[in-house]
């Protein structure tokens, strides 16, 4: 640009470009259509720099060519296709420079056909790209100045800045619509994973002998647990893993929950189970995409179960340390019917009082350490989680290898089977906060009731249990230490036997004793009421793992 | 003047409880605690208790636990204050003696 005598003072038609600039930017801040606003800038654009004719170029997806989109002035080849490498535009675009050609008949690229068509008689020709770094959008081209002269190199400058702020204009409005456009399908993508979060069976109980916990890669997920309850008290189960992730995955997923759902109830068996679905699977399938999947049925008064594997990662029966792997099966449902219209073979399992882990590829294909977990790494870590709660054991198990907020590879689910036939009237987990008490006196209450023990027993029992946790959250993790503590409550004959089990520092017992009730003093009454009610009170070697195990026994007589 | 508690004085309730009750003894004021709403108190809101009952010892002034409902009884009975606090049947008979 010239260098100006007087800075403050700018020349007349600097100031002029300036404010169309400046109006047109503002016209496609606001714009919604922006193609329609292209027209009116174009139509400012050719009034400002006298050109005869102009036209705007974009370039189409897909194709490749550039396509009119808009014209001003006599003639209207809005619609006009210039294949690559043709003509002045392509000249300018591929080059991404503007081109000013002031005669056209001493250019070799100008393209007279087009005039040939029209009637319109090119003399010179201003075109600038419409580009945002290396994204080629477009052009605009100008033609013929009035008064019969040739456009300057004032003209290349005040078109270059024209269209700058044109193309940035345009990302900016397909930026807006790519938004809106992911913006709606994320919102589906959410609506679906809810709907399948719904199919999913509703979390129950801690004492309950089957638990699941399933976490979707992406919003919606090709896993899926279900538990059904049959008559007699058995209790069906399933886990399965839908081959590819995405939406085609969720809705086989759906499909195939839907089957064990309405099959389970029917059919006797897990191997017959599988067997139909599988045929049905074969039937109505979608080529190249198959099932994995273990159906089994609990009956917990044996604490037996009848197992069926198609395809699925073999499960893991724990009973105390030893564990061992479920490894008979036949291939994933929906490849081969022939082999599963012979039957699916079924194994026949004693919990013996232990449990048995089921879990999708996504647990044991998880990262660990830069190394595949494998069915060692999950053995380990149900291991290291023994201690816990079904519930809370799973979900200890699955942040160990997807931490909150990590992205996951594939889907990840678990299904643990417990025989529960020794099992405690309750066994939960608590922060120990002050604020869990009130929830740790509610669940006693009602195992408490549902052994029919009478209310004034089951207040002093409350009580106790209360005060015994209290000193775990005061004593054992003392103030600024935090962690759990697990309640669990068993009967023995006539005894209620009560263990409180934290993850703190050891506490010694020999500091635990009841206060002289002579000295009127407020505190150290807890150990004194537990005493008081419980009949035999005492530390005991935690398990590996824990901090301390305090057992408290109260008979209850005839109860 | 008469102040009352209800529900579960448990760990998470006894320090508000115990504020509330320092405050009234500080400043000296004869107190009778109604009890007949409390379903549930331990140790904590016991000594809660405790704590006022010595400053209206040190301080001359009346501290009485009245109308106290079972739960409450039951807990100062195997703490063996039932002894110890001055208990009136009724808040009235509280306020009179």
């Amino acid at each position: 640009m010239a260098v100006v005598e007087n800075p403050t003072q700018l020349p007349a038609t600097l100031a002029d470009d300036l404010d169309l600039i400046a109006e047109m930017t503002g016209d496609f801040a606001r714009s919604y259509d922006i193609e329609e606003t292209l027209r009116v800038g174009l139509a400012h654009i050719s009034t400002r720099m006298e050109a005869e004719a102009a036209s705007l170029f974009l370039m189409e997806e897909g194709s490749g060519e550039l396509v009119c989109r808009a014209c001003f002035g006599p003639t209207d080849v809005t619609g006009l296709r210039l294949p690559n490498g043709q003509g002045i535009v392509w000249r300018a675009v591929s080059r991404n420079a503007t081109e000013l050609v002031q005669d056209t008949r001493d250019d070799p690229d100008f393209a007279a056909r087009v005039d040939d068509d029209t009637g319109f008689r090119t003399r010179s020709i201003l075109c600038a790209p419409l580009s945002v770094r290396d994204e080629r959008l477009g052009a605009i081209e100008l033609f013929n100045k009035k008064g019969g002269g040739s456009f300057d190199s004032d003209d290349v400058r005040v078109l270059q800045a024209l269209a700058a702020s044109a193309a940035l204009a345009l990302i900016n409005a397909r930026q807006a619509a790519a938004m809106a456009e992911r913006q709606a399908l994320s919102r589906e993508l959410a609506l679906a994973s809810d709907i399948q979060r719904a199919m999913l069976p509703k979390e129950r109980c801690a004492e309950f002998p089957i638990h699941g916990i399933n976490l979707p890669a992406r919003g919606v997920s090709g896993d899926f647990f279900d538990v059904v309850e049959l008559p007699g008290g058995r209790l069906a189960f399933a886990i399965a893993d839908v081959s590819g992730k995405g939406m085609n995955a969720a809705l086989l997923m759906a499909k195939t929950a839907s089957l064990f759902r309405c099959l389970a109830k029917r059919l006797d068996g897990p191997g017959a189970l599988l067997q139909a679905i599988d045929s049905e699977l074969a039937e109505t399938g979608s080529a190249g995409m198959f099932v994995t999947m273990v159906a089994g049925v609990l009956d917990p008064a044996t604490g037996r179960v009848r197992l069926a594997n198609a395809g699925h990662e073999p499960p893991l029966l724990c009973c105390g340390a030893r564990m061992s792997r479920i490894d008979e099966g036949l291939p994933p449902l929906g490849v081969i019917p022939e082999m599963f219209a012979a039957g699916c073979p079924e194994s026949e399992i004693d919990l013996a009082g232990g449990a048995l882990y089921l879990f999708t590829d996504g647990l044991t294909e998880a990262d660990d350490d830069g190394r595949m977990l494998g069915s060692l790494g999950v053995e380990r870590l149900l291991t290291r989680h023994r201690l816990l709660p079904a519930p809370e054991r799973l979900r200890a198990v699955v942040a160990e290898v997807a931490p909150e907020g990590a992205a996951l590879k594939d889907d990840l689910t678990m299904l643990v089977v417990e025989d529960r036939r020794d099992g405690p009237l309750l066994r939960r987990l608590y922060p120990a906060v002050p604020a869990s008490l009130a929830e740790v006196r509610r669940a006693v209450t009602g195992a408490l009731t549902a052994q029919g023990l009478e209310d004034s027993v089951v207040g002093d029992i409350i009580l106790a249990v209360d005060e015994a946790c209290q000193n775990v959250v005061r004593h054992a993790y003392g103030g600024s230490d935090s962690g759990d503590m697990i309640v669990e409550l068993r009967r023995k004959g006539c005894e209620l036997v009560i263990d409180l089990l934290d993850f703190a520092a050891p506490v010694d017992p020999a500091r635990v004793v009841p206060r002289d009730l002579d000295d009127i003093r407020p505190g150290g009454l807890g150990t004194h009421l537990i005493r008081e009610i419980m009949d035999r009170v005492e530390f005991l070697k935690p398990p590996a793992g824990a901090g301390n195990l305090l057992r408290m026994v109260k008979g209850l007589g005839n109860q | 003047m008469v102040v009352t508690l209800e529900g579960e004085i448990d760990l998470q309730r006894s320090p508000a409880v115990r504020k509330q009750l320092m405050e009234l003894m500080f400043d000296s004021r004869d107190v009778v605690v109604d009890l007949s709403g409390v379903a549930y108190i331990d140790s904590s809101g016991i000594a809660s208790l405790v704590e006022a009952y010595q400053m209206a010892r040190k301080n001359n002034s009346r501290f009485v636990l009245a109308a106290v409902s079972q739960p409450a009884m039951r807990v100062l009975q195997l703490a063996r204050l039932d002894k110890v606090f001055a208990l009136a049947e009724t808040v009235a008979a509280g306020l009179k003696a």
